[in-house]
């Protein structure tokens, strides 16, 4: 039988069939084993570019309970970030500060519904069930107060979030994305340091 | 093209939709993110930093020992254990089952909310104002009936605050029956210190200052009196340091017919016929009279000593116990010339139907070498289980309620219906009370008869104090809310008090316990003379674990009382050609039975045997071979009072007229870990009490063996018994004796060849120094690692495929039986204990370790600070580096590790939860590495040298 040649798809379809899926492939692939310090230095190239472009969590905003403005608060009124989020300074975990904290200023009436929200969670002595941004995989460790007391600045990995309505995850949180900032600054890059 | 279409049934344009469907499949996976939430406090308290562990002093009520304990908590959860530092009963230390506490705290079967029977027998969960109604109105019901001054009230030992309230609280309802039982209760060794010295408290022993120790069957690194403050301080009579400084380490003798975890650390061991201890120290003391006994003895005192200690000629001894002449003269002489010596006796597997007898005769022996005020000192009354009550309190209760007599009865923190043979008839005792009361936490064999269960805290939950030495006041506190809605045993009293009626709450004014605690603590406060404030006083102590003062030595005289005893061999029910001594021994890991239901304590391998869930039967091979039986066989054990099944061990540190079962196993419910392993040998024992101090004979039958013709094999860790010529666990000399030998031999310089580069180290090179000399082989260290690594527990069946998961494990070794310590000449031709040998074993983080180079995806490497690194999420599961450990030291998980709710708790957030398939292994804990690599950071310095 003679190949239908006839068969073969135009441009358009080799784009489809081939360009498309491999373009997939690659930003969908998220190799377990990339960066390291077992390639000497250079963490993959997906890693810095593909993957921070989006695509693994770029742009992950969810809708919070409240509709908390840190352009708001860290922005317009310039508060620190370690004034709610104190714990960073002292702790591994940089600590979502308790509804306490919140009613520290906002005990006054007011007709703002957000606020409102909180004076009912405060009255009830309910916790807010925030949705989580930022997550690291449970086999990582990450010490928030090593990075604070290095000087590192919040925004280096949380982005400008003095400029978020509502926060978004803007770094890609993988590890190539560590080790590219643990290689600038010349830190550790041995496994042991997150991976226990 | 159409034909080509429609004969795969399939056009372009399907075609480009499948693609485009299975193209975005992924993506729509890719973009729904889990939603986890962040729970904030609403409050967050004072003392707690999310992510910053929180430490809370408390006491153990695992035994009644009373040891301290800093609880490690994280974000209000208590996840570790450690020993309190400061607290003078355990130093530091703790003991594998002070580590299991939090699976007692966690236990997913624990009572969780107030329970009442039902008539069809079944236990309905009630509401506590329900609850505590009904209490009331029983109590309204035995009060118009009268017979208010027959409530009883068992218990084992409970914190002296709740006992105190308890008593009380009876009396303020007309009752004194309170009954305090401890399986492992000691009224022998009171009983001993009245007849002998006129002091019924217990004494403390100053086992580190001994130069030279003969344990009368004690197994105090075990379970007898303060095992852990007593393993330390024979840690230090024994070490090699102190061999240095004293020239020579302190020599222990034990002698037992069983070889115990505590006769395989002693530097000899005699295996003398069961039940005839006393002799030994007689014939001992007999001949240190002979050679003339310590200064402090007057003339008269000798000669009435003389005279008793008369028959007991080393000839006469020697036919009794089985040891030898030239042995007992020889320990006679090293008991003066080793100054101070110390004797001890008294442990549960020796406690024979003699052993108030043997006890006097063992304070004899001391009291002779001039040891008593050196190394054996009486104190006020206040000393461990100080509370405890006789065993035949306890009968003459049963008695009682076996009569009717007994309209209610309350029990607390005690399960005699499993530490009771079923002869004593404490289960059918129940059925005639009617109404009982349960507080426990735990489904236990005696809870399942209560009409009422008030299920009580558990002591990482209570507040309470304990008093377990002579000038030790130790402080329990919660060290988080409760994990359920149960209630502590004294709100409970309080509340139901203020019920009843006026008079009754009168005379208990406190409002809740802890006021009543606080009461009690003014009181010693008072005493003290502080000059801070109460507050000050009570955090201290809160911080502390507790206050601790020095106890001044009570003086004591030697008794007239004690010339009138008559020694004489114990008896033993059963008799028959094939009759075998039966010797119940307390197990390290179970105490009494109530670790039984900690799932860590059921995988830590017994320390002699190595097995793992069961219990068993401990023969000696020749015995075995005798009687037709192999390793493995199913026997039933016939005593005079039941019969049990259990398989047989071969154990060659067993006289060949005995056998040997440990106690603890065989619980008939007591949650799902403890519930059908292995069987009960109290139900082998006899009722009857001790006749002089009335307490429970545990060495007091014999049993006959029959073959079931089945077939159990036990289920241990130990891949061998000996070692095979593999020089894994080594030994040397003493150091001291021989110093030129090893100069000699190590001097000799030779090259060192490696195919691999040297290996550089920056900053730090971790290491662990473990004191070989010093192992005990406990297992304590084992739990400890269970509780920090998150190390899940596999049961019987997968340990018996080897896919046990412990990182740290202890090996024991036994070595042929005919190398003996050479300073012993061997003429007697009496037994002799196998050479044990322990060699805790872990990870070695070598230099250039093998499992390294075989990884493929460079999941196990060598950190730049010489740990052997083991990164789970990027193992795959090849295995290939356990087949390459010469330690076999690597895990892998072959299932999903499970902890059922609410143990899951307990995982330790700073280490990550291996999921199957992926191997796992000692790290040096490297969470606390990093925490302490942390804490110097802050600081601005390294972490110091050791």
């Amino acid at each position: 039988m003679r190949f239908p040649l006839q068969a073969l798809p135009p441009f358009r379809i080799i784009l489809l069939f081939i360009v498309v899926p491999a373009a997939l492939s690659a930003t969908l692939y998220q190799p377990d084993v990339s960066g390291g310090v077992w390639r000497e230095g250079k963490a993959a190239w997906w890693d810095v570019k593909l993957l921070d472009w989006g695509l693994t969590g770029w742009g992950h905003a969810p809708r919070q309970p409240i509709a908390f403005s840190h352009k708001l608060h860290a922005g317009d009124y310039s508060l620190d970030c370690l004034y709610c989020h104190s714990a960073a300074r002292v702790s591994p975990s940089a600590h979502v500060p308790p509804v306490q904290m919140c009613m520290g200023c906002h005990k006054k009436k007011t007709e703002n519904l957000e606020i409102q929200k909180i004076q009912a969670y405060w009255k009830n002595q309910e916790p807010i069930p925030w949705i989580r941004v930022h997550t690291l995989p449970a086999f990582t460790r990450f010490n928030h107060k090593r990075h604070v007391r290095a000087g590192v600045e919040c925004q280096s990995c949380h982005g400008a979030v003095q400029k978020m309505q509502r926060v978004e995850q803007v770094s890609s949180l993988k590890m190539g994305w560590c080790i590219t900032c643990h290689e600038e600054n010349q830190v550790s890059r041995d496994c042991l340091i997150c991976h226990y | 093209m159409k034909e080509f279409a429609m004969e795969n049934g399939l056009d372009r344009r399907d075609f480009l939709k499948l693609l485009g469907v299975s193209a975005a499949a992924p993506m729509a996976s890719c973009a729904s993110k889990p939603v986890e939430t962040i729970i904030p406090y609403v409050i967050q308290p004072e003392e707690i930093t999310p992510g910053v562990a929180t430490y809370y002093a408390t006491v153990c009520q695992e035994c009644p020992a009373g040891c301290g304990m800093l609880v490690r908590t994280r974000e209000g959860r208590a996840v570790k254990v450690e020993g309190n530092p400061s607290h003078p009963v355990n130093r530091g230390a703790l003991c594998a089952r002070g580590q299991a506490s939090l699976q007692g705290l966690y236990n997913p079967d624990r009572i969780r909310q107030p329970l009442q029977r039902n008539e069809a027998g079944d236990f309905v969960p009630i509401s506590w104002a329900e609850a505590e109604t009904l209490l009331v109105k029983q109590l309204h019901r035995v009060r118009e009936e009268g017979k208010a001054d027959t409530i009883s009230f068992v218990s084992g030992q409970l914190p002296d605050s709740v006992y105190s309230l308890v008593t009380k609280w009876l009396a303020a309802l007309g009752s004194h029956h309170q009954v305090t039982y401890e399986p492992f209760g000691y009224e022998a060794l009171r009983k001993a210190g009245q007849l002998c010295f006129s002091q019924s408290s217990i004494p403390t022993y100053d086992i580190a200052k001994a130069r030279f120790l003969v344990s009368f069957g004690a197994d105090f690194l075990e379970t007898w009196l303060s095992p852990v403050g007593y393993a330390k301080a024979f840690g230090q009579m024994h070490s090699a340091a102190n061999a240095q400084a004293a020239k020579q380490a302190g020599r222990f003798v034990q002698v037992e017919p069983r070889l115990s975890l505590t006769g395989a650390n002693a530097d000899e061991w005699l295996a003398i016929k069961p039940g005839r201890e006393a002799f030994l120290a007689l014939g001992m003391a007999r001949l240190i009279v002979e050679d003339g006994p310590a200064a402090s003895i007057s003339v008269q005192e000798k000669e009435q000593l003389a005279t008793l200690l008369k028959p007991y000629t080393p000839e006469h001894v020697a036919e009794l116990t089985e040891i030898s002449v030239e042995t007992i003269r020889r320990l006679a002489r090293e008991f003066t010339s080793q100054s101070p010596s110390l004797a001890i006796g008294g442990g549960v597997a020796a406690s024979s139907r003699e052993e108030t007898a043997t006890l006097i005769a063992v304070h004899l022996l001391n009291y002779v070498a001039g040891n008593i005020g050196r190394t054996v000192h009486f104190h006020s009354p206040s000393s461990p289980t100080s509370q405890t009550n006789s065993y035949s309190a306890l009968l003459a209760l049963i008695e009682e309620m076996e009569r009717g007599e007994v309209p209610l009865l309350f029990l607390a923190n005690t399960n005699p219906a499993f530490s009771l043979p079923p002869s004593a008839g404490f289960a059918d005792a129940l059925e005639k009370v009617s109404f009982v009361v349960s507080f426990s936490s735990f489904l236990d064999e005696t809870t399942e008869h209560a009409h009422l269960v008030l299920p009580d805290h558990t002591p990482l939950e209570s507040w309470g104090d304990v008093r377990p030495a002579a000038g030790v006041y130790g402080l329990l506190q919660p060290v988080m809310q409760p994990v359920f809605e149960t209630q502590a045993l004294g709100d409970t009293l309080l509340s139901v008090a203020a019920q009843v009626d006026g008079q009754f709450s009168e005379s208990l004014s406190w409002k809740s316990f802890f006021e009543y605690l606080q009461a009690s603590w003014q009181e010693l406060y008072g005493k003290r003379g502080e000059t801070t404030t109460f507050e000050t006083f009570w955090q201290q102590s809160l911080q502390n674990g507790g206050v601790w003062e020095n106890a001044e030595d009570t003086s004591v005289q030697l008794s007239s009382a004690v010339f009138d005893i008559v020694f004489s061999k114990p008896q033993f029910d059963g008799s028959g050609e094939d009759a075998l001594t039966f010797i119940a021994y307390p197990s390290s890991r179970y105490f009494d039975g109530r670790g039984a239901n900690k799932p860590w304590l059921q995988e830590l391998p017994d320390p002699m045997t190595q097995a793992v869930w069961d219990s068993w039967l401990e023969i000696h091979p020749e015995t075995a071979a005798r009687l037709g039986i192999a390793e493995g066989d199913r026997l039933s054990v016939t005593s005079p009072h039941g019969t049990v099944e259990a398989a047989a061990y071969f154990y060659d540190g067993l006289r060949r007229d005995s056998v040997a079962m440990p106690i603890g196993q065989g619980h008939t419910s007591y949650g799902r870990y403890a519930q059908g392993q292995g069987a009960n040998p109290v139900n082998l024992l006899a009722a009857q009490p001790e006749k002089a101090s009335g307490s429970f004979s545990w060495l007091s039958t014999t049993v006959q063996l029959t073959r079931t013709g089945k077939r159990a094999p036990l289920v241990t860790t130990d891949g061998s018994r000996q070692q095979l010529g593999r020089g894994i666990a080594q030994v040397t000399d003493e150091h001291t004796e021989h110093p030129e030998s090893h100069t000699e031999e190590h001097s000799v310089e030779h090259a060192v060849y490696d195919m691999y580069p040297a290996l550089k180290y920056d900053t730090y090179r971790w290491g662990m120094s473990i004191d070989l000399a010093a192992c005990i082989g406990c297992g304590a260290c084992v739990t400890a690692c269970y509780a920090e690594n998150n190390i899940p527990v596999v049961g019987k069946d997968a340990v018996a495929q080897g896919r046990e998961m412990s990182w740290l494990r202890i090996e024991r070794y036994f070595e042929d039986s005919s190398v003996v310590d050479p300073s012993v000449e061997d003429s007697s031709g009496e037994e002799r204990a196998p050479e044990t040998r322990f060699a805790p074993m872990l990870c070695q983080h070598c230099g250039n370790a093998p499992c390294e180079p075989v990884c493929p995806v460079y999941a196990t490497y060598h950190n730049p600070e010489g740990l052997n690194a083991q990164i789970y999420n990027r193992c795959v599961g090849t295995r290939y580096c356990a087949n390459n450990c010469p330690y076999k030291v690597r895990r892998f998980n072959w299932v999903e590790a499970d902890w059922p709710q609410p143990l899951h708790l307990q995982l330790n957030p700073d280490v990550t939860i291996r999921e199957p398939g992926v191997m796992e292994k000692c790290t040096f804990c490297v969470q606390r590495i990093q925490e302490g690599k942390d804490h110097a950071k802050d600081e601005d310095r390294l972490v110091p040298r050791w």
